[in-house]
């Protein structure tokens, strides 16, 4: 039904994404496409290459080699930094950050840091009543407007980071690893929230993660990196339910439930280490 | 359940309370030495310049409270008076090296490069140079007066502030709030300028008190060799030098009190310096 | 139960804070056994880590504590510092959430492991090398990593080595801070199926710190569930989590992203947990409980059955999940 590579309006486009840092391949010819009020998973491990791809579809790297098209609109070509260039490459594509005690600048009060947000991309419009319908947006009361960051719990702080970049009204927003720092009930009202927010207003979620049960409840569709290149693809509910790559297969045996065997897993894990070893044609290089 | 409710390690709160007394302490000379130095034409007894030579070298007497240099000058209201200069060469040095070391530093940390190389290298090149011998080479330069030498030493203690506000910012810069604001549109010098340099402003400053105690030594230094201030200004390193003979001959009071007065000023700005910095650094935390 | 059955034994312990409206720990009661492994579950701020640290007479700077806190049969609390440091060297260790803090980078690896033993034991540095040896291999890894330093290895290989320096001593209690949560999952399954295996080789009872529910299900013989410095409820891992008693539990599970389960609303806990700044009656969990009555905001439900609500005898828990949950 929905064909991740072809879809009839992307609108993210990755192709051919590449990435080195010395002789480390981050990223690895890595290629995907988000439809218009989609949401797509990127799965994988630290090294893996997803926070890396994740940075240089928001802007804070250069690939090597490579595209990123919002919308049909090449985001990777253009080195101007002119400030309409800028703002225009802002309203494309967010990113909702993992720490929520690192992201917020801890001396300007929530109501301050998103009027500044409105005021730099609707210099037109009415900043305060947009302020307090975003607040309302993601939960939060005005009171919330007067606080700051320390005065607001991990939940809330992750909050105000959705409500700034919901205030560019870009076409995706990008997730890294946005509940991982969360505890599981805060995480919950995350993901609600999250979920209700793309329903509202058909923004596209690139959600980068390592925790599956996250990835079943808020993607329609995702990809699994394993050192820095896509092992495999497609919607969420086959890859989890019939994984085909081993790497895929180790990663869901890895989350711990009753009568689970660490034992095996960690068996498996060696071995597809020593599969993927870096000269295939000796099967019997391992590592101790 | 068991009442064995105890408190720990009573004994640090001890040391800490001592250690804070001493903050105050230096904390409340150095806001003295601040009014005196803002109000000291009113309160000096006496002109101090005011030549008195049948006064010369008197012990401390009613219309002397700390007694006369060797041209007969009332030390107190030379003192009084002294402060200014005193203070005034050293808060230009702060100010110009603060102001001019943060925009050096910033600039050099958050764009990197070879900009980050150029910056670096030339104010290191800076460190090279000694301060003092700096500010005489300014002076014979352009003559007399407070200008050259704060000029000269801002230069030099230039450095010091940009290498920090460099650290600071390359620190600083990993921390995703300001990546957020990159994602956001915002410009890099509004970023710096409204994130990023309030963010690490106190660090700078606790450092920048620290350099005022050090400045002030220099100043006092130079005009100690006769440098930097003009002759009839009061100075309390101009003093210390005027007061050589009268050492000589066993009156040395108005050589020993500017001493005592800069190394207790250099002192208390100090441990100011260093007590904020501590509080930063455990706020940081 | 004497205290010789049990490595651990939490009686009645309160810590307080100064400048704070409630005890930071309120009364909580948790036993280890020997060559038992327990988790102890809860969200930041339940205080579970500073229930750990007790464990080791890690306390913070002016705490008010009461209560006691055996190892091996003697109170830490009343403790002189001399015999803390014997007990903190030889009897109880510990390993934490990140390896690469808890080591020195500068130092190499075989001088981190035998550094306790040449510094406390009398034992001599060579019997202390054999050991470490001995470890190492226990915990999967050459001897190779004696003489490398910590950048040289990945996160996980250095959880190892914590694991093998908190067992030089031969400890009879281990407490384990959040040991996988810095690593990787598919590392994480690989310490885990370490410490259950080094649990049968040397008999080490294991106090598990964790605030992931599923992990403690899979690797725990019992379970404590601890919500704003209270023990909820506890018991054995398996119908703890099958059939929970307290709300809280029940709660915390339904609003895990499960693989399992049909994928649509996670059923969120409203509200926040409470703050330590503002006092608490009643229930700690009453705010934001859906079965919270009347006499649960006003009166404190005493542990019963390993259960802490007023209402664990009529409400059904267990059937929650199938969707007849209550909506708010």
């Amino acid at each position: 039904m929905h064909e991740m590579t072809g879809g009839a309006d992307p609108v993210l486009r990755v192709s051919g994404l590449r990435k080195t840092y010395g002789v480390v391949r981050a990223v690895d010819d890595v290629s995907f496409t988000l439809d218009k009020g989609r949401s797509l998973g990127v799965v994988g491990e630290s090294g893996s290459g997803k926070t890396t791809t994740a940075r240089i579809i928001v802007g804070l790297e250069h690939a090597d080699t490579g595209q990123v098209a919002v919308a049909g609109r090449d985001r990777t070509e253009s080195r101007r930094h002119g400030r309409a260039e800028r703002l225009r490459r802002a309203r494309e594509v967010q990113m909702v950050f993992q720490d929520p005690f690192l992201s917020l600048d801890p001396r300007i009060p929530v109501g301050t840091a998103l009027r500044e947000t409105l005021r730099l991309h609707f210099p037109r419009r009415d900043g305060a009543a947009r302020v307090a319908e975003l607040l309302d947006q993601v939960g939060l009361g005005e009171r919330a407007a007067a606080a700051l960051p320390r005065e607001l719990s991990g939940g809330q702080r992750q909050r105000v980071a959705i409500a700034r970049a919901l205030a560019v009204e870009p076409a995706v927003l990008v997730l890294d690893e946005a509940v991982a720092a969360l505890d599981v009930s805060v995480q919950a009202q995350i993901l609600n929230l999250l979920a209700d927010i793309r329903e509202q207003t058909g923004i596209g979620y690139l959600f980068i993660t390592h925790d599956l049960g996250v990835v079943r409840c808020v993607t329609d569709d995702v990809v699994v990196m394993w050192r820095g290149a896509i092992v495999e693809r497609g919607p969420t509910e086959r890859v989890l339910a019939a994984p085909e790559h081993p790497y895929t297969r180790l990663l869901l045996d890895s989350v711990p439930r009753p009568g689970w065997d660490p034992g095996r897993v960690a068996a498996d894990r060696r071995a597809l280490a020593s599969t993927a070893a870096p000269s295939p044609s000796s099967p019997d290089h391992r590592k101790s | 359940m068991t009442a064995a409710a105890l408190t720990r390690r009573p004994g640090l709160k001890h040391i800490r309370t001592r250690r804070n007394g001493l903050y105050l302490t230096c904390l409340a000379f150095v806001g003295l030495v601040v009014v005196v130095a803002l109000i000291a034409p009113w309160l000096a007894p006496a002109d101090p310049n005011a030549t008195d030579l049948g006064a010369a070298l008197t012990d401390p007497s009613p219309g002397h409270p700390l007694g006369a240099d060797i041209a007969g000058r009332d030390t107190l209201s030379r003192l009084l008076l002294g402060s200014r200069t005193s203070l005034l060469g050293p808060l230009g040095i702060v100010a110009f090296s603060t102001v001019l070391g943060v925009v050096v530093g910033v600039t050099a940390g958050w764009r990197g490069g070879w900009i980050d190389t150029a910056l670096s290298r030339s104010s290191e090149l800076l460190l090279a140079f000694p301060g003092l011998l700096l500010a005489i080479l300014f002076v014979a330069l352009y003559g007399e007066g407070l200008l050259a030498p704060v000029v000269a030493l801002s230069l030099a203690y230039l450095p010091f502030v940009s290498r920090l506000a460099r650290s600071l910012t390359l620190s600083e810069r990993q921390r995703p709030y300001l990546a957020a604001y990159r994602v956001q549109g915002f410009s890099g010098l509004s970023i710096c300028v409204r994130h990023l340099i309030p963010n690490i402003a106190p660090v700078v400053l606790a450092q920048s008190t620290v350099n005022f105690g050090y400045a002030l030594l220099d100043m006092a230094a130079l005009s100690f060799l006769g440098l930097g201030v003009p002759p009839l200004t009061p100075d309390w390193g101009s003093m210390i030098n005027a007061g050589q003979t009268a050492l000589l001959q066993g009156k040395p009071l108005s050589a020993v009190l500017p001493c005592v007065l800069i190394v207790v000023t250099v002192v208390a700005f100090n441990v100011v310096g260093e007590h904020w910095a501590d509080r930063v650094a455990r706020r940081e935390r | 139960m004497s205290a010789a059955t049990h490595v651990l034994e939490i009686d009645g312990l309160t810590l307080r804070l100064p400048r704070t409206a409630r005890p930071v720990l309120d009364g909580v009661d948790l036993t280890v056994g020997a060559s038992e492994i327990v988790a102890l579950v809860g969200e930041s701020g339940s205080g579970k880590s500073m229930t750990l640290r007790t464990a080791l007479g890690l306390l913070p700077r002016q705490a008010a504590v009461g209560g006691s806190v055996r190892v091996a049969g003697e109170d830490v609390l009343t403790m002189t510092p001399a015999r803390l440091r014997d007990l903190r060297a030889g009897t109880a260790s510990m390993i934490f959430q990140d390896p690469r803090a808890a080591i020195n980078p500068l130092r190499r690896l075989g001088d981190f492991l035998t550094e306790s033993a040449r510094i406390n034991g009398g034992a001599g540095g060579e019997r202390a090398v054999v050991r470490a040896r001995h470890l190492l291999a226990a915990v999967g890894l050459t001897d190779r990593v004696l003489s490398q330093y910590p950048h040289e290895l990945s996160g996980g290989m250095l959880q190892r080595i914590m694991i093998a320096s908190a067992l030089m001593n031969d400890p009879g209690l281990l407490l384990c801070d959040e040991p996988t949560t810095a690593l990787d999952v598919t590392t994480q399954a690989e310490i885990v199926a370490l410490l259950a295996d080094l649990r049968n080789t040397f008999g080490t009872g294991m106090l598990f710190v964790t605030h992931d529910l599923g992990l403690a299900a899979a690797i725990s013989d019992r379970v404590f569930v601890m919500y704003a410095g209270r023990i909820v409820e506890h018991g054995p891992a398996g119908s703890l989590f099958g059939a929970p008693r307290h709300p809280y539990t029940a709660a915390l599970l339904d609003s895990t992203p499960r693989l399992e389960a049909p994928s649509e609303r996670l059923a969120a806990i409203p509200g926040q947990p409470p703050d330590l700044r503002a006092p608490l009656s009643g229930c700690p969990f009453a705010a934001r409980c859906a079965y919270a009555i009347e006499r649960c905001r006003a009166e404190r439900p005493e542990p019963e059955n390993g259960v802490a609500c007023h209402r664990a005898g009529e409400l059904v828990l267990a059937t929650v999940r199938e969707g007849d949950r209550p909506r708010a």
